[in-house]
């Protein structure tokens, strides 16, 4: 009897929540509509804020674009983070854009099906994904950018370096899923490093996660037992394996994100991506009332994507002489990147 | 009949007090955070239930919860623990969206049933193994069938990123891995504009089927018989190591439906990150905890799994509307997984000392019937 009583209580309590939460909410949105309307972007992400990789490079940007705006006056921003599973993340975007924002973001290529699908059901909302470069015109959707970055850029330049800097003349490569910016990066890398020494040995190890930071670190060990003394990776489970380089004094070039706070005794440098480059375009446009169609790609001749070299990590100078010699040449045309597939 | 009700009545209080404290405690993280619980629980409920699409969405993620978790109650029923529900559904999956692509012009009231048993058939295959390896060689099933998810996983990656890969993703350098769409002939019915599909009425009526096949049919009584106690059943003649590979054997095929319905109702392709989770959403873990908080009985799953998917569910739009770190959601979804299955210890108890009472009276009854009359 006791029981039954406790369990009505609790049903009230939990009854009383949702009187209570409703109540609250409808008091709080009111003064909201009543303030100048900000440019409001959502944005989706398959892994955390702070991953130190692909999630982190967007929210990053997102951050300096509010700044640079005007502040939350004038944009707001929310996120949904670690939305790896796809129906989830359909689930997500979907409900932004009836929420009404301006932008909907679906940060990772594996959203491309869903938003195919959700996007015409709101031809006023603007949506962008990436990476990519199928802005789904030829389907008849008009409301649709698309981003990419040419991470086979800056990953020739980390080979170049990692070529100078290895002695054994063998390199270790962790990656995730032979897919998207993690494929350029990783074939403009080999690319990179076969360019300076034909002589030296590229291992690539695709451990078939982006997640599994446990494996990544497996990867790495047997890359280093295998005689690399450079390795480098890229997308969010590198963290792993930045730990065994650390423990190994083995050398790490990073990509997406500055990752020298990992491990700033060996991390070389790393191509960092400023998705400002591609969002600032596609706010103009959308306040222009063009929703979608564009393609934009970060390069290392746009601003992009960038080279930073880990100011505490000891880069002899003719190597850095070496990249930006390098950086240069991209920029200028001299020296193509060449990627399988596209 | 009126003390089994009520019997009923506490065995739910456990569970739901259990949540609940799980829930306070996470209003604690809440307030740490610097967000409102009561905010932050407003829009976990107005996610769940708020409007019909709300609804919509947590039926369609309670619909794997309960196929996987009818499966277990039929393991779990006769003692055989399944933890391989994501490898069941990933196998069942894989050869569902196979047969589907590779005949894409049959009627859909053909491909559909057809889909459906081919999955059925390949997540009981799946979870067949651990059962004749436990079975015939006594190998622990806890361990095979955590290692035949791995080896699932491995066959998706290699499928999904080579011979069934979309051709358009084929040519693309993004590669998703991920299979081309089926023909629109074969997805399962909606209920416009939600995502609601027919699989979640499946999932119902299997789940009444389920309930007959374990209390009212020989087979069903011959699994539990074999799960109370094993010894009795093989001195009256039940062969055990059959019902038991068949308890897995079934347990597997439910994941195995359970994968072909995501398919078929909810991406109309198969789509995966690499890992097992970024397919089944976690159901093949999560239909555990909805089998145990039903009290592993199929029609207790049909709640349990409703509100465990209005869980997921409201708390991603938790974590919309308020902005709370996804490992906060994660740690959520953790806490009521922990205390609900905790508490399952604590009802035992009850039970047992409850049945310890009553045998007590029945034998003081007992004595004083049989007593003498004095005087």
């Amino acid at each position: 009897m006791r029981r039954s009583i406790l369990l009505l209580l609790v049903l009230a309590l939990a009854a009383g929540l949702v009187a209570c939460g409703g109540g609250q909410e409808a008091a709080t949105q009111a003064p909201a509509e009543e303030a100048a309307k900000p440019f409001r972007i959502a944005v989706v992400m398959p892994s955390a804020i702070n991953d130190m990789a692909f999630s982190q490079s967007m929210y990053d940007a997102l951050v300096k674009l509010q700044k640079e705006m005007g502040g939350p006056e004038k944009m707001e921003f929310v996120y949904s983070e670690n939305m790896y599973v796809v129906d989830d993340a359909a689930a997500a975007i979907r409900d932004y854009a009836s929420q009404g924002y301006d932008l909907v973001i679906a940060h990772g290529s594996q959203y491309g099906s869903s938003l195919q699908e959700i996007a015409p059901d709101f031809p006023e909302t603007s949506f962008a994904w990436g990476t990519t470069v199928d802005t789904f015109k030829e389907q008849g959707i008009h409301n649709v950018f698309a981003y990419e970055a040419r991470a086979e850029q800056g990953g020739y330049v980390n080979g170049v370096m990692a070529a100078l800097l290895s002695k054994s003349g063998v390199i270790g490569v962790v990656g995730p899923i032979e897919t998207g910016d993690a494929k350029l990066y990783i074939d403009g890398f080999k690319t990179g490093v076969l360019a300076t020494n034909p002589d030296a040995q590229v291992n690539i190890n695709y451990i078939g996660s982006f997640s599994d930071v446990a494996l990544a670190a497996e990867a790495a060990k047997t890359h280093i037992e295998a005689g690399a003394d450079v390795l480098t990776g890229t997308a969010q489970m590198v963290v792993g394996a930045i730990g065994v380089a650390k423990d190994n004094g083995v050398l790490w070039f990073g990509t997406q994100a500055d990752q020298s706070s990992l491990a700033p005794e060996i991390v070389v440098a790393n191509q960092v991506y400023d998705w400002t480059v591609a969002l600032k375009p596609m706010v103009e446009n959308i306040q222009k009332g063009v929703l979608g169609g564009e393609a934009y790609s970060l390069t290392l001749a746009n601003g992009g994507l960038t080279i930073q070299y880990n100011p505490q990590f000891d880069l002899p100078e003719d190597v850095k002489a070496a990249a930006e010699q390098t950086i240069q040449g991209i920029i200028d045309g001299s020296i193509q990147v060449p990627v399988g597939g596209e | 009949m009126k003390t089994q009700w009520r019997e009923r009545i506490t065995d739910l209080f456990y569970p739901l007090a259990a949540a609940s404290l799980a829930f306070v405690l996470g209003a604690v993280v809440l307030a740490l955070l610097g967000v409102s619980p009561l905010d932050a629980y407003a829009a976990l409920l107005k996610g769940a239930f708020g409007s019909r699409n709300a609804f919509a969405e947590t039926l369609v993620k309670a619909t794997p919860l309960l196929l996987v978790g009818l499966g277990i109650c039929i393991a779990f029923r006769g003692q055989v623990i399944n933890i391989g529900g994501e490898g069941q559904m990933i196998v069942g999956a894989l050869l569902a969206t196979a047969l589907g692509l590779a005949f894409p012009d049959w009627p859909g009231w053909v491909m559909i049933p057809l889909a459906m048993l081919v999955a059925m058939f390949g997540g009981a295959v799946w979870g067949g193994i651990p059962g004749v390896l436990k079975a015939y060689y006594n190998v622990n099933e806890i361990l095979s069938t955590i290692m035949m998810n791995a080896i699932a996983v491995q066959l998706m990656n290699y499928l999904l990123r080579g011979p069934m890969i979309d051709p358009v993703q084929a040519q693309r350098a993004s590669q998703i891995p991920q299979t081309a769409a089926l023909s629109a002939a074969y997805r399962l019915p909606r209920w416009v504009p939600t995502r609601l599909h027919l699989g979640a009425l499946i999932a119902v009526v299997l789940a009444l089927l389920v309930y007959f096949l374990l209390w009212r049919t020989g087979w069903g009584y011959r699994i539990r018989a074999v799960g109370y106690n094993p010894h009795a059943s093989r001195y009256a003649g039940i062969p055990v190591k059959r019902y038991t590979v068949l308890a897995l054997v079934l347990s597997g095929a439910f994941a195995g439906l359970a994968g072909m319905i995501q398919v078929y109702g909810v991406n109309y392709r198969m789509i995966t990150d690499g890992s097992a989770t970024g397919f089944t959403g976690g159901a093949g873990f999560n239909g555990i905890v909805a089998a145990l908080l039903g009290q592993l009985h199929p029609l207790g799953t049909i709640p349990a799994s409703v509100l465990f998917g209005a869980l997921l569910v409201g708390a991603n739009a938790m974590q919309r509307a308020v902005q709370v770190p996804s490992a906060l959601v994660t740690a959520l979804n953790g806490l009521v997984v922990v205390f609900v299955v905790s508490s399952e210890y604590f009802r035992r108890r009850a039970q047992k000392r409850r049945l310890l009472r009553a045998t007590e009276r029945a034998a003081a009854q007992a004595v004083r019937e049989a007593s003498p009359p004095r005087g």
